[in-house]
């Protein structure tokens, strides 16, 4: 099985964790993307926005996980076929969230080139525009690394 | 002979044009957001839909320069599930009418 093994920095990452320690709870209880039920019969549209709801707890709680005793240690984290498909994911979701919650300030054409002056930023915004470009790179390192996993599974 | 007796003939075979109906045609559509990067929304149409890199690639520009791309097409019950699988993936997935057929 493919593993991915990376070295962080801890003083660099440890604070960008609180950002997402923060949305924890509301991605535990409403989806992170607009979500649109095909059926407008309310008690179908409530099924499926909660099994999407599900799904996106479990990953979260998986790219929470990737951050634990062994992080907290050393910085060390690894990324593999078992749970690939969920951080890839759980990054998506928490990286919407963040874009929601600290990032409204910022346009989305800005955002989408990745043209954001870091040093017009108040701390609050950096911290959290550093936890969306944090997230960004590991989803990147799982796509370029780990694609054949996520398609084969 | 008249050529409309079978219009006012209540015995006569009923057209088959009227005997058959179409199902309706859905379209599984993803539109564009700011926030997921191109080669995981690539690697998800790989995924969900099967395509090769270049197709996945394809349709990813469409979403990214056009704002939306058709991924499938096809009857509402698969539709849906493909749908919920992308909305999974956190893609703005939507499931609209083909009107074309």
């Amino acid at each position: 099985m493919k593993r991915i093994e990376v070295r962080l920095s801890l003083p660099v990452v440890r604070p960008l964790l609180d950002v997402i320690r923060s949305l924890v709870d509301d991605l535990h209880s409403k989806p992170a993307a607009h979500v649109s039920s095909p059926d407008p019969d309310a008690e179908f549209a409530d099924g499926w926005t909660r099994d999407l709801v599900a799904t996106q707890a479990g990953d979260v709680e998986t790219l929470i996980a990737v951050f634990g005793e062994e992080f907290l240690s050393g910085g060390l984290v690894h990324f593999d076929q078992s749970n690939a498909e969920a951080i890839a994911r759980s990054c998506s979701a928490v990286r919407l969230r963040v874009r929601e919650k600290f990032l409204k300030g910022i346009s989305d054409e800005s955002l989408e080139a990745g043209e954001v002056e870091m040093a017009t930023l108040d701390e609050g915004v950096r911290k959290a525009f550093t936890c969306y470009l944090f997230l960004a790179t590991i989803q990147e390192l799982i796509v370029q690394h780990l694609d054949e996993s996520i398609i084969g599974s | 002979m008249s050529s409309t007796a079978g219009k006012s003939n209540p015995f006569s075979q009923p057209q088959p044009e009227s005997a058959v109906q179409l199902a309706p045609v859905w379209r599984v559509v993803v539109l564009n957001d700011p926030v997921n990067l191109m080669s995981y929304v690539v690697l998800v149409f790989r995924k969900v839909f099967g395509f090769d890199e270049a197709k996945a690639r394809k349709h990813m520009l469409e979403v990214h320069e056009q704002g939306r791309s058709v991924l499938w097409s096809g009857a509402r019950e698969p539709g849906e599930a493909y749908v919920f699988t992308l909305q999974q993936w956190h893609l703005t997935a939507i499931l609209e009418p083909d009107e074309a057929h």
